[in-house]
Formats: C-alpha cells, structure tokens, sequence
C-alpha cells in the first residue's frame, strides 16, 4: 500500500523530472537555432527568419484570438505602428535600432490599449469587423500623413549584417512563446478562459472583463509591433499597403488555428508547416502561393474548424471526427 | 441663392444619389446576415465580379451598362447558388467565427483569382453620356448616378416584393425564424438558404455593374464594399431591405459632406468613425430592431 504522501512525492519527483526533460528541449533547440545561421547559407537564413516572424504573429493573435476568444483581423495595424515608429526613430532621429523598436512596440501596445475600450465593448461579428475597419482606417491614415513620407513609402538605412534580423526575430519569437506558456496559468489566464467560455458568468463570478482583455489585446499588438519594426529594418522600406496589410493578420490566424489555438506551441508549428509549404509553392508558381492561403482556409474550416491538433488527438479517429464535424455543422 | 446653399443642396443630391448604389452593394449583405447569420465577408469580391462582368460586356461587345446589369445579375445568381449550397451550407451550423473565416477564405480566393485572370490593372467604364449632367434650378444632376439611383430603388422594389409578398419569401423568412419548424412544414432549407444567397449575390452584381459606371475597377476592389456593406448595415439595421436603403441613403449623405469638408482621403476614417458611434450608442441601427425576422 502507498500511502499519499509517498505516493505525493514520487509525482513531484516525476514532474520534476519532466520539468528537466522539457527545459534540455528548450535549450537545445535554442542552441540549435542560435547556431543554424553559422552552418545554413543566407538564402535558408531568411526563410527561416520570416516562419520566426509568422511565428510571433501567429503566437501573439492566440492571446487575443484563441485564449480570450476575441477573433482579431486587424493585427496588421499594429504591425504597421510598430514598423513605421521604427523607421521614423531610426531613420530621421538617428536613434538606435533597440530603443526604436521598443518604443514602435510601446506605441502599438498603448494605442491597442486605447482602442480596445471602445472596440472590446463589442462581441462577435462586430468586434471582429471592426478590428478590420481600424486596419482600413490605419492605412488610409499613413497613406495621407505628412510625418509617414504618404503614399510613396519610407527608406529605412541599410543594415551592416542581415544575420542580425535572424537573432532578432528569434529573440521576439522566444519572449512570445515564454508569454504564451505563462500566460494561462497566471491570473488573467484564468480570468480570460472564463471570459471565452461565457463572458456573462464570469462577470457574475466578480471578474470585470474589461482590463483583462485590454491586457490580451496590448500584449498582442506590443508582438505585432515588434514584428513591424523588425520587418521594417530587415526590408529598409516600408509603405502603407504593404505594412498595413491584411495578409499578416490573415496569416496569423491561419497558422495558429492550423497549429492549434489556445496553446503556447500550436501557433509556432502552425507557422513552421505553412510557412514551409507556401515557400515551397510560391518556387513552384507564384500563382499557386496567391491562392494557397483561400483555399487552405476553406478546407480548413470546413473539414477542421477546431484545428487540426484536435482532429489528430481526436480519440475516434481521423476520418470519423472529419465526418461528425461535418454533420454536426451541415444544413 | 447663396454659394454655401448652392453647394450643400448639390452635396446633398450627390450623397442621396451614391448612397443608392451603396444601398444596393448592402442589401445582400444585409439579407444573408439577418436571415442566414452568415457575415458574409466575399459579399465585396462578388460585387467586383458583377463589375468586371459589366466591364467586359461594354469593352468586348459595346454592350450599354445599364443594359448589362441583368446580365450581371442572372450570372452572380448562377454563382450564387451553388457556392451556398455545396460550400457554405456545410458550416451553416458553427459558430459565427467558422462563417467568417470561410468566407474570408472565399474572398481571398475569389479575389486572387481575379488577379490571376485580369492581372492587377484599375479599368473603368466610360461611356457617351458619362459626363452628362442635367441642370435641375441651382443644381445638376449627373445622368449616370441618377440612373444609378433608379436602378438601386428598383432593386430594392423587387426584393422587398419578393420577400415580403411571395410564397419563396415566406419560406425564407420562415426558415430564418426557425430552421426545424420550417423543415418540419416540408420546406427544403437547404434549398431555400441557397436561393436566398443567391438573390443576395445577384444584387451584388447589379451593384457591381453600378459601381463600375462611375468608379475604378480593380480584382482588390472588394474589401472596403464588403465594409460599407457592413457599415450600412450598422446604420439601417439587419435583414430588411428598406433598413438597407435608408442606411444607403444616409451613409451616401455622410459620406459626401465628409469628403466635402475633410477631402476626399479620408472616407474610412469616416466610415470607421461612424461605424463605432452607432455600436456603442445604438447597436441595433438608427431605425432598427435587430433580428427583425428572427424573433
């Protein structure tokens, strides 16, 4: 017979041997991405450095997306403060590289903020439009400001070392991740899955749902932010279509519904395995990239709208979950 | 007459006149969200199908545009139909966010194909009498967006009727109000959801057609009509065709005076601007119900 405590301390002792297992993982995979750029030509360095970059996006739309529920389309917006402070700081106040990435994720994080008061409020198909009114909104703005250079665009100065945006994105990749994996298990993890769940229950349970989504929605938008600065460096010019674009938002709820929402590694993969695949298409046709992600939306809402994680854990079977999907939603 | 009353009056038909064809890219839209709940988010890549459609009847075939809205019309329907039935219909069920995202998906598709077939070029419609404009008293009326206008009151005439006065429009609205009971009473719902997004989609290409009489064409075009469908949407309130034209009409006045005081730059600020005010002071529409056949 084992008695608890016994019985206690051998399931510490197992946890904490996983506890060990998982973090020689990370480090060797740290290791392993830290010196890729060392063995990999330059052409593999910045494929790899854009699935980094759709990793974060991806990472950082499952805090608003897939654990509080709130489908965003307007990420892009923030990708674009973030890359347009940067380029202004660096480009016309000289300021360091850091220091004005930092402050283009600040900005996106605060204007995230600022808006998620009113935008927030709304539920549903309403917030979910309006996020992509406000992207809308965004780009018409920089197309017609003064201080954005219009719509003729923005050099950025040219980097000495290309390899340097590897490291960069691979920093923000490891922070969104970290955030990802704590973020459930911290108070307003909690406090957000019972704003998914039921926002009204959770509000009778005393949890006032506004600040908590405020939260998710910054943190989101201050990785976005990131991204755009990054991405802006990296490409020394950015204008408004293509850094307030629709596609990065688009693709980030792609890869993270594909990988699995709602869980710090599901978007990361998700990211990996789309982002793969549509380089692998756009060398075979570039036709074929242009469709790729309607069609693989399609597909996937249709056969997999909970993600594809869940159909393969799913206990019954593959094909036999496709199917129930498929009656339980059908007319 | 004073300029300033000269001016405003002339703004004020410009807006009443463009809000018409607003109203018409709204309407289906309006149609499939209330009584299908479907945000149907390709509603924009359908409108500029029905322009493209237009446009190469009158480039190829010297075919009058106005004349080609039938045509654009019957053909979006066509297109309609069997995207409801075979694609669409399969997700009818799930929640909002699955809809969304499939007919995002469709747009992107849609809209890419465009790309593919027509390249990326903005193409536009100019005809003999697009330039007329018909002196009213202090005013002109422009003879195209006049025509415009008649055409979206007529649209909006027919399905109204239709809805409203027909055993198919019973059918749609009881379906809308309770798909088991409207099954129960033998109407094939399946059927019927296809033929209502049918009917949305034709009107898509008319207005398309209507769009392309007095706007640049080009395959992205779609996104920011699928947003002033939604807009419009905010201001009339859902699933009734005289909620869509009075939201038309009024977002048509918004819009004109803005762009008169603001420049013409800034249209989705304004749209966005009033877009928020409306959800967060009377999310049901300046005139609305919400859900009015839904119950």
């Amino acid at each position: 017979m084992i008695r608890p405590a016994q019985a206690a301390s051998g399931a510490l002792r197992q946890g904490l041997r996983a506890g060990y297992a998982t973090a020689a993982l990370v480090a060797a995979g740290l290791l392993a991405a830290a010196v890729f750029p060392l063995v990999a030509g330059g052409y593999y360095v910045r494929i790899v450095t854009g699935i980094y970059m759709f990793g974060v996006l991806a990472s950082a739309w499952n805090l608003i997306g897939g654990y509080t529920g709130y489908p965003d389309f307007g990420g892009a917006a923030f990708l674009g403060i973030g890359a347009y402070t940067t380029g202004i700081l660096l480009g016309q106040h000289h300021w360091p590289f850091a220091g004005a990435l930092l402050a283009g994720c600040l900005l996106a994080a605060a204007v995230a903020a600022g808006m998620g008061v009113l935008l927030l409020r709304l539920r549903g198909h309403y917030f979910a439009i309006s996020t992509l009114g406000f992207l809308l909104v965004l780009q018409q703005l920089a197309a017609n400001l003064g201080i954005t250079g219009g719509g003729s665009g923005m050099n950025l100065p040219v980097a000495r070392s290309f390899t340097g945006f590897y490291y960069w994105m691979l920093g923000v990749l490891a922070v969104a991740v970290a955030v990802g994996e704590a973020f459930p298990r911290s108070r307003a993890g909690y406090a957000l899955a019972a704003i998914r769940e039921n926002q009204d229950a959770a509000q009778v349970l005393g949890i006032e749902p506004l600040p908590y989504k405020i939260l998710a929605y910054a943190t989101n938008a201050f990785f976005f932010g990131a991204v755009g600065g990054v991405y802006a460096y990296w490409f020394t010019f950015i204008d408004p279509p293509t850094v307030f674009n629709i596609d990065f938002s688009i693709q980030a709820v792609v890869m993270c519904l594909f990988g699995g929402p709602a869980t710090s590694l599901g978007p990361v993969v998700g990211a990996i395995v789309l982002k793969s695949l549509d380089t692998i298409l756009t060398n075979v046709s570039l036709f074929l990239h242009n469709v790729f992600f309607g069609a693989l939306v399609c597909l996937l809402v249709v056969f997999a709208p909970r993600g594809l994680a869940e159909l393969v854990r799913a206990p019954e079977g593959l094909w036999a979950a496709i199917r129930a999907e498929l009656r339980e939603h059908r007319i | 007459m004073s300029p300033e009353l000269q001016v405003a009056l002339q703004n004020a038909v410009n807006g009443l006149l463009i809000g018409g064809t607003y109203a018409t890219v709204a309407v289906g839209f309006s149609l499939v969200w209330g009584l299908l709940n479907v945000v149907n988010l390709a509603h924009g890549a359908l409108v500029m199908l029905g322009a493209y459609i237009t446009y190469w009847l009158f480039t190829a075939y010297h075919l009058d545009p106005l004349l080609a809205l039938p045509v654009a019309g019957a053909t979006l329907f066509a297109f309609g139909y069997p995207l409801q039935r075979v694609v669409i219909n399969q997700v009818i069920r799930a929640s909002f966010f699955i809809t969304f995202l499939l007919t995002f998906g469709l747009e992107l598709l849609i809209t890419n194909l465009a790309l593919a077939a027509w390249t990326a070029d903005v193409r536009s419609v100019t005809t003999a009498y697009s330039g007329w404009g018909l002196p009213v008293g202090p005013i002109v009326l422009p003879v195209v967006r006049g025509a415009a206008f008649g055409v979206a009151v007529a649209v909006a005439a027919v399905l109204h009727v239709l809805l409203t006065r027909t055993r198919l429009g019973s059918a749609i609205r009881a379906t809308a109000s309770d798909v088991e009971a409207a099954r129960l009473m033998g109407i094939p719902v399946a059927h019927v959801y296809a033929v209502t997004f049918a009917l949305a989609s034709a009107s898509a290409g008319v207005a398309g057609g209507l769009i392309s009489l007095s706007f640049p064409i080009f395959p992205a075009m779609g996104a920011s009509y699928t947003f002033i469908a939604f807009v419009v949407c905010a201001l009339g309130g859902l699933g009734s065709v005289t909620g869509a034209l009075l939201g038309g009409l009024l977002f048509g006045l918004l819009q004109t005076y803005a762009a008169d005081w603001l420049g013409p730059n800034f249209d989705n600020i304004v749209a966005f601007s009033a877009l928020i005010l409306i959800l967060l002071v009377r999310p049901a529409g300046l005139f609305g119900r919400a859900r009015r056949f839904r119950g």
